[in-house]
């Protein structure tokens, strides 16, 4: 579902490297976690991903598309979330909703059923017709979540999707990950809570210094030793 | 003290980006002759509007001479400069003051609000400097020079000048300060745009009604009557305004009455500098906080109504095109800016004509005699595309983006396609625009309606190309990186750009329609070979825009 392969950015003329040669798989049903600590490369990998920044070297592939030579069927295949969810304030909530459905194409049914179906999930039906200016930060998160997975697409690239999210939201995203993985697509998204990423990920990947430091399932990760927890594997890795 | 101007030094940093023009020069070096571009594009067009204007006023001030008041040339520099500041002072004010983002950052430091205001009014004084010193140095040149000035008038006009921005600045400060502590920030806040772009509506209609009362004439004639009217422009204002007197007083009377108004005009303005710091203190983080406590409407949409919005269903480019408008129409100071100047043109254009009877009558028989009609075809047409071309919506249509412009990178939507609804929309406005002034020359020059039919058409091709033109230089250097939505209109350098692209256009259709009527061909030619010459023009440019899109859409990273 996603194949990035030899992935390299550097900004300042090559002085600072933010990532360098990532190769990286993610099967179709898997919800893959991306950790690191700050200024890493995860937010850079994820923007490369989705074509906000383009990469020094390398490929990445989403759903089969090369995202540099089939760059619209690629977004087609997205439903992408950024960290800081910067919106259109002066659209209300159902326009920018309208807006993502018509620019992905959504049909009448889809987008009833769903719209309905993410306004009841995240308790926005009331706020829905005001603009959008007036949203709390996670409100706003909210909105941005339920555009970018209108159109159902088979991959998910979320940046820090819980940061804002009331406990409530956030367990129902959550599961909301598991039943879409279920049906055979993909969740890759990065965040910095470990016991998150523990619970709900098939496989993590930690990259440090822009470069991938680690792969694998929660097992594979603590080589067999069932009592280390992600937390100390992740302070382990990263203060190497 | 020290905290003050540490703030003030990183408060400078980040308003003019110094540290990221540092960056530009000695790190992106293969990228230079970006910015050494601009800054002859603007040393040429700003060069050229600098010159007309030193003229004009070489004349004020060789009319002024012959009447015995040669100082006049600086009154008229001083109150130009001191209003212009006073009107733009309010808009940057609110959007520096209130609307920053740093606020959330400074009101938790245990600094006092006034020094944050001070901060905040220095950064915005340094500003102002690039509207008054082309303003005033001009004038005072001249005046200096012309009347063989010794050297204390080069001193205390030097320090005149460099106090000259603080009064109107101060008294805009004040005037927002304490509106906004008595009025909610966020509504406060179109409402003080509205305010200020009407304010400016008024100055501008003003200006024009007081040049009506001048008689025809030379320029110098002109100038002569405005000099000796007792109920002229300048004067009026002077005395609304007495700093502006102050200053020319200070400068121009020998001796200690000189020195008074001197030291009266760098007193108040001190003194109003004190009185704004006492007051910040006071009110500032008052009305900043009052503002932020905003409650959300909760205009709660019945699930019906959800359906019925869920039903209406738009093509993408269609879709698009709702947001631009949407996002234009909601913004009060992108409607001001795009459609309060397509209004006054008009108005200043036939204000004269109405007033003035006589002349009228005069105009109106050259303009309807049917032998003159090319040519007020073609007078119309400057007019229309200077008028329809002022909105500055194409040419800021990327950068008004901003921070969402995640958005349009990351759908699925081909970039033409999005360059075409933003086309789209600029185009409407300029039809507007042109609609605008077609109504007065259909019902006051009486134009026939096939000529207005030739002339709406030939205009909307021409601000066709215009529009284009400013997507792309739009698409070449968009400024997405904004807290007010005024900065992506308002200090956006791609306005300036657009409308020296704009006279360009309006020049060359002007050298083509000098050479086809000069070589005598029929209306009906001319007007068909104009319309393929902006076709040719047209056309290219469209695909270059396209292509571009292509090409930008990718590379502007964010």
């Amino acid at each position: 579902m996603i194949e990035i392969k030899n992935l390299s950015k550097s900004y300042n003329k090559g002085a600072v490297k933010a990532v360098e040669d990532l190769n990286l798989h993610v099967k179709p049903g898997e919800i893959f976690g991306f950790l690191g600590p700050n200024g890493a490369g995860k937010t850079t990998t994820i923007k490369m991903m989705v074509g906000l920044l383009i990469p020094d070297k390398g490929t990445i592939s989403i759903a089969g598309y090369d995202n540099a030579k089939n760059p619209l069927e690629a977004k087609q295949n997205i439903g992408y979330v950024p960290d800081n969810p910067d919106v259109y304030d002066r659209l209300t909530g159902m326009e920018y909703l309208n807006l993502m459905a018509d620019v992905y194409k959504v049909s009448v049914e889809d987008r009833r059923e769903r719209i309905n179906y993410f306004l009841d999930m995240f308790n926005l039906t009331d706020a829905v017709g005001d603009l959008i200016k007036s949203y709390s930060h996670g409100m706003k998160q909210k909105i941005v979540l339920t555009g970018a997975l209108l159109h159902n697409p088979a991959v998910w690239i979320l940046d820090e999707p819980m940061v804002g999210l009331d406990p409530k939201s956030s367990h129902l995203l959550k599961e909301y990950m598991r039943k879409h993985c279920d049906r055979g697509n993909t969740v890759f998204f990065s965040t910095h809570i470990l016991e998150v990423a523990e619970r709900l990920c098939d496989r993590i990947g930690i990259i440090n210094k822009g470069k991938l430091i680690a792969i694998g399932s929660m097992d594979e990760l603590r080589h067999g030793d069932q009592a280390g927890s992600l937390e100390n594997i992740f302070l382990e890795l990263t203060e190497q | 003290m020290r905290t003050f101007i540490s703030l003030l030094k990183a408060n400078l940093n980040v308003h003019f980006g110094i540290s990221s023009l540092k960056y530009r020069f000695t790190k992106e070096k293969n990228r230079l002759w970006e910015p050494i571009a601009i800054i002859i594009a603007i040393l040429v067009g700003g060069g050229s509007i600098l010159a007309m204007y030193s003229f004009f006023l070489l004349a004020v001030f060789m009319a002024g001479q012959s009447l015995g008041h040669p100082e006049i040339v600086i009154t008229l520099s001083f109150v130009a400069s001191q209003l212009i500041i006073l009107i733009f002072g309010i808009f940057y004010i609110i959007s520096v003051f209130y609307f920053s983002n740093d606020m959330s950052i400074l009101i938790p430091l245990p600094i006092k609000p006034g020094e944050v205001l001070g901060v905040k009014f220095i950064t915005i004084l340094l500003s102002e400097y690039l509207i008054a010193l082309p303003m005033l140095l001009p004038a005072f040149i001249i005046y200096g020079a012309g009347s063989w000035q010794g050297i204390l008038y080069w001193l205390k006009g030097s320090i005149l000048i460099l106090m000259a921005p603080i009064l109107p600045l101060v008294i805009a400060a004040l005037i927002v300060v304490l509106l906004m502590r008595f009025i909610n920030i966020r509504k406060g806040k179109d409402i003080m745009v509205i305010i200020g772009s009407l304010l400016a509506l008024m100055v501008g209609l003003g200006i024009n009604f007081f040049s009506l009362n001048l008689p025809q004439g030379s320029e110098e004639e002109v100038i002569r009557h405005m000099i000796e009217s007792n109920t002229g422009l300048i004067e009026a204002i002077g005395n609304k305004f007495p700093p502006s007197i102050w200053a020319t007083l200070a400068l121009t009377y020998r001796e200690w009455q000189g020195w008074g108004y001197f030291l009266l005009f760098v007193g108040l303005s001190l003194l109003l500098v004190v009185l704004l710091y006492w007051i910040g203190n006071y009110f500032f983080y008052k009305g900043y906080l009052t503002g932020q406590e905003i409650r959300r409407k909760n205009t709660a949409i019945s699930k019906g109504d959800i359906q019925k919005h869920i039903n209406r269903t738009s093509s993408p480019i269609l879709a698009l095109l709702k947001r631009e408008w949407k996002l234009f129409m909601r913004t009060p100071v992108y409607v001001m800016n795009g459609l309060a100047g397509m209004i006054m043109v008009p108005i200043f254009m036939f204000m004269p004509l109405i007033a003035n009877s006589e002349e009228l009558t005069q105009v109106l028989n050259y303009a309807r005699d049917p032998e003159y009609s090319l040519i007020v075809i073609l007078i119309s047409l400057g007019i229309m595309l200077f008028t329809s071309s002022i909105n500055m919506v194409s040419c800021t249509s990327i950068s008004r983006e901003g921070a969402t412009f995640w958005i349009s990178k990351v759908i699925p939507t081909p970039p033409k396609d999005q360059v075409l609804a933003k086309l789209i929309h600029s185009s409407i406005l300029s039809l507007l625009g042109l609609i605008i002034v077609a109504i007065p020359l259909f019902i006051v020059v009486a134009i026939p309606l096939l000529h207005l039919t030739i002339l709406i058409i030939l205009g909307f091709l021409a601000t066709g190309l215009i529009n284009v033109l400013g997507l792309i230089v739009d698409l070449l250097r968009p400024k997405l990186s904004w807290n007010d939505p005024q900065e992506a209109i308002k200090q956006n350098l791609n306005a300036f750009f657009s409308l020296l692209i704009a006279l360009l256009v309006i020049t060359v259709i002007a050298i083509a329609s000098i050479i086809l009527i000069s070589a005598q061909i029929g209306e009906f030619w001319v007007y068909g070979i104009l319309a393929l010459i902006i076709v040719v023009l047209l056309v290219p440019s469209i695909y270059g825009l396209f292509s571009l899109a292509n090409f930008r859409y990718k590379s502007i990273e964010i």
